[in-house]
């Protein structure tokens, strides 16, 4: 009962209370305290040290607890570094944000920790849908015309997308009609332990819904388009939290359906829908890169890329699925850095027109070459993790019985990164006509330290490679059935 | 008498597929709230407890009550005109919709050869859910929008009864609570749009792309 406490309930209360308390220092003060605690028992129950037994629809495994650690760890950061983004000023009308934000915070954490924990498809959605509802006003931070339309954009085009993932649950409750799970509970592990008597159409169906619903939060191409907006015109710490763990929430339904289709004949037919998903992320990664001129948007497609690089890496399985659960880490932390600096670019420049940014590696220094190490972070330039796990990826799908798809990412990721690498140049190093903005006045902020801490972070957790982390992914492609 | 019941859900579908006023659809909204609340209570009637009834209750509560009342006041105060500003005309939408629904019945039928299920509810269920999906495609309105989104929902609710998937009732408690305060955001939403962006349709939304 504790950790259900610490994990769910003490982030909804913590939320109510950030309700009533309206002192923004207090607020943050409570939210960090939950935030650590939630971080010391994610990382206990990962490590073993303790042992999670959790009520009602609620169980850990070894997936649910690797992924509950990336979203801690991330959640954590994004909190430590609010408060010094809150009291950068913003328009009077932009005030009105600040009052709900850690409100929504919280209760951000209560809704994604339940998902991930969810031993059960109703209770799965449910949280699915509530983190939907604690992100969508977040988006609406800056309360202008761009904030409106991708707040509004991302409530209906997820919602929607999540009634279709509805869809699939029912599908896969008739999918069981006959067999002896009729009539019983949606357990993940229930329908885990009896795939094999699964009627294949309707499970084949229910996949295709899950998939296609989840997409739109996960943002899998062709549904990304409301997580695109969203991410971009959200504030910084609020993108970083949805590149770095709220996709990953929706990510793991993908994953529990996954896990039911995997024993069955339809597995192979799921591997071709995942692997034509993460393709045509990367493709639309790649034509967008092209003519993308906002570096915010810029971001959001490098999620999109990478997304698809991990479904891509499930889709094809064994060696590519150990990378993916690799990069689903590397890709989180680096996605937190590359938001932040952007959002210090951001307030300096007052724009996201990559036009409107020039010579910022002179105007600001610091964040100039953070930002410029974050780009090598997440092009996979070693010793940074990407490097590792896209390595690995590579090696899974070389090995594989269609190496074609090697070539055919290993074009698109070129052109993306020499098409980012562009545009960050061109913002760090062109002289502007009219630079009016000071030299090299940048002060040194506590979210450069963060930064620079996540970045260390990054490339101990590669170069060490824990052996914790290695045991734990090779018990989730054990649940998964995969021989490596 | 459920097939009774989702026969009427479908032909709500029908007068919503031609009704051109923004309040014919909450009117639809309404009848389609009692109807599914009227579904899951029959079973209730030969074995009554009250734990069993909470969830009718607050299906009715939420969907013939709150949520059409909710989206009747934003029109009043946004003072949306009555029309619903269709992309295409309403005689081909209403074909769209007839052909749709003779399809999902036909697929529906062959499909319960093989599984267990009731057409009936399965197949009014599910043109709801692709009517929902019409309204959204093919009406500029935003506020209807939220509407199809809404038939939308209730189909699934249907298809759900037809299923016969046995959802704990604290879930489905959960899903109701969900919708509601999706409807609630969106239309804290509507009246942002409104006020910032002049306007209560999709054309007011084009400020973000590449």
């Amino acid at each position: 009962m504790f950790e259900f406490f610490i994990f769910i309930l003490l982030p909804l209360i913590s939320s109510i209370f950030c309700y009533y308390i309206r002192n923004l220092r207090v607020q943050y003060s409570v939210s960090l305290g939950v935030s650590i605690l939630h971080l010391v028992l994610s990382l206990s129950v990962f490590l073993g040290y303790y042992h999670a037994d959790l009520p009602f629809f609620f169980s850990v495994d070894s997936l649910s607890k690797f992924f509950l650690l990336i979203l801690s760890n991330v959640y954590f950061w994004v909190v430590l570094v609010s408060f010094s983004y809150l009291k950068r000023p913003v328009t009077s009308k932009a005030q009105e944000g600040k009052k709900y934000y850690f409100l929504l915070l919280n209760f951000y954490l209560t809704a994604n920790s339940a998902a991930m924990l969810s031993n059960h498809f109703g209770m799965y959605w449910v949280a699915a849908e509530a983190t939907t509802l604690s992100v969508a006003p977040l988006i609406f931070y800056y309360r202008n015309e761009e904030a409106l339309e991708a707040m509004w954009k991302y409530l209906f085009l997820v919602s929607v997308g999540i009634a279709f993932a509805f869809i699939g649950i029912l599908f896969l409750t008739l999918s069981a009609k006959g067999s002896l799970l009729e009539g019983k509970q949606l357990f993940f592990w229930e329908f885990i332990k009896n795939a094999k008597e699964l009627n294949p159409i309707w499970l084949k169906a229910s996949f295709i819904f899950i998939f296609a619903g989840l997409s739109t939060k996960i943002g899998i191409a062709p549904m990304h388009s409301g997580d695109i907006d969203a991410t971009s015109n959200a504030p910084s710490p609020v993108a970083a939290l949805m590149s770095g763990s709220l996709r990953l929430t929706s990510l793991i339904g993908v994953l529990r359906i996954l896990q039911i289709i995997r024993p069955t004949s339809s597995y192979e037919f799921a591997k071709i829908i995942l692997i034509i998903g993460g393709l045509l992320s990367l493709f639309v990664a790649f034509v967008f890169m092209f003519k993308v001129n906002n570096y915010k948007r810029m971001l959001a497609y490098s999620s999109v890329e990478h997304l698809g690089l991990i479904t891509l890496g499930i889709g094809v399985g064994g060696l590519a699925f150990v990378g993916a659960m690799y990069h689903a880490i590397y890709n989180s932390i680096t996605k937190v850095v590359l938001f932040l600096t952007a959002g210090n670019i951001h307030s300096r420049y007052k724009s996201r027109e990559v036009s409107n940014v020039t010579s910022a590696l002179r105007t600001m220094p610091i964040t100039g070459w953070l930002f410029l190490l974050s780009f090598f972070a997440i092009s996979g330039i070693p010793p940074f993790g990407i490097f590792f796990s896209e390595i690995k990826i590579f090696e899974g799908l070389l090995f594989s019985d269609k190496p074609v798809i090697l070539f055919a990412s290993m074009f698109f990721l070129l052109f993306i990164f020499i098409n980012m690498g562009k545009i960050i140049f061109t913002m760090l190093y062109k002289k502007g006509e009219n630079d009016q903005l000071e030299a090299g006045t940048e002060r040194f902020e506590f979210i450069h330290l963060s930064v620079i801490l996540l970045l260390i972070l990054l490339t101990v957790i590669a170069v060490i490679s824990p052996d914790v982390i290695y045991q734990n992914i090779i018990n989730v492609t054990k649940d998964f059935g995969m021989n490596l | 008498m459920e097939n009774v019941l989702s026969i009427l859900f479908c032909l709500s579908l029908f007068y919503v597929s031609i009704s051109s006023r923004v309040k014919g659809y909450v009117t639809v909204l309404q009848l389609q709230g009692l109807l599914l609340s009227v579904i899951i209570v029959i079973p209730f009637i030969y074995d009554f407890s009250i734990f069993g009834i909470i969830l009718p209750v607050t299906l009715l509560v939420v969907k013939v009550f709150l949520i059409p009342k909710y989206i009747k006041k934003i029109i009043l105060d946004l003072d949306i005109k009555r029309m619903i500003e269709p992309t295409i005309q309403q005689f081909t939408f209403l074909l769209l919709v007839i052909v749709s629904m003779v399809v999902i019945f036909v697929v529906s039928n062959i499909l319960s050869q093989r599984t267990e299920l009731n057409v009936i509810p399965f197949a009014s269920g599910f043109s709801a859910i692709v009517i929902g999906i019409y309204i959204i495609m093919f009406r500029k309105k935003l506020i209807v929008h939220v509407a199809g989104f809404l038939i939308l929902e209730n189909g699934i609710f249907l298809f759900g009864t037809a299923v016969a998937s046995e959802l704990p009732m604290m879930i489905e408690l959960g899903i109701l609570l969900d919708v509601f305060v999706v409807v609630f955001l969106m239309g804290i939403a509507l009246n942002n749009i409104s006020s910032t962006l002049k306007g209560f349709d999709v054309t007011a939304l084009g400020r973000l792309k590449d």
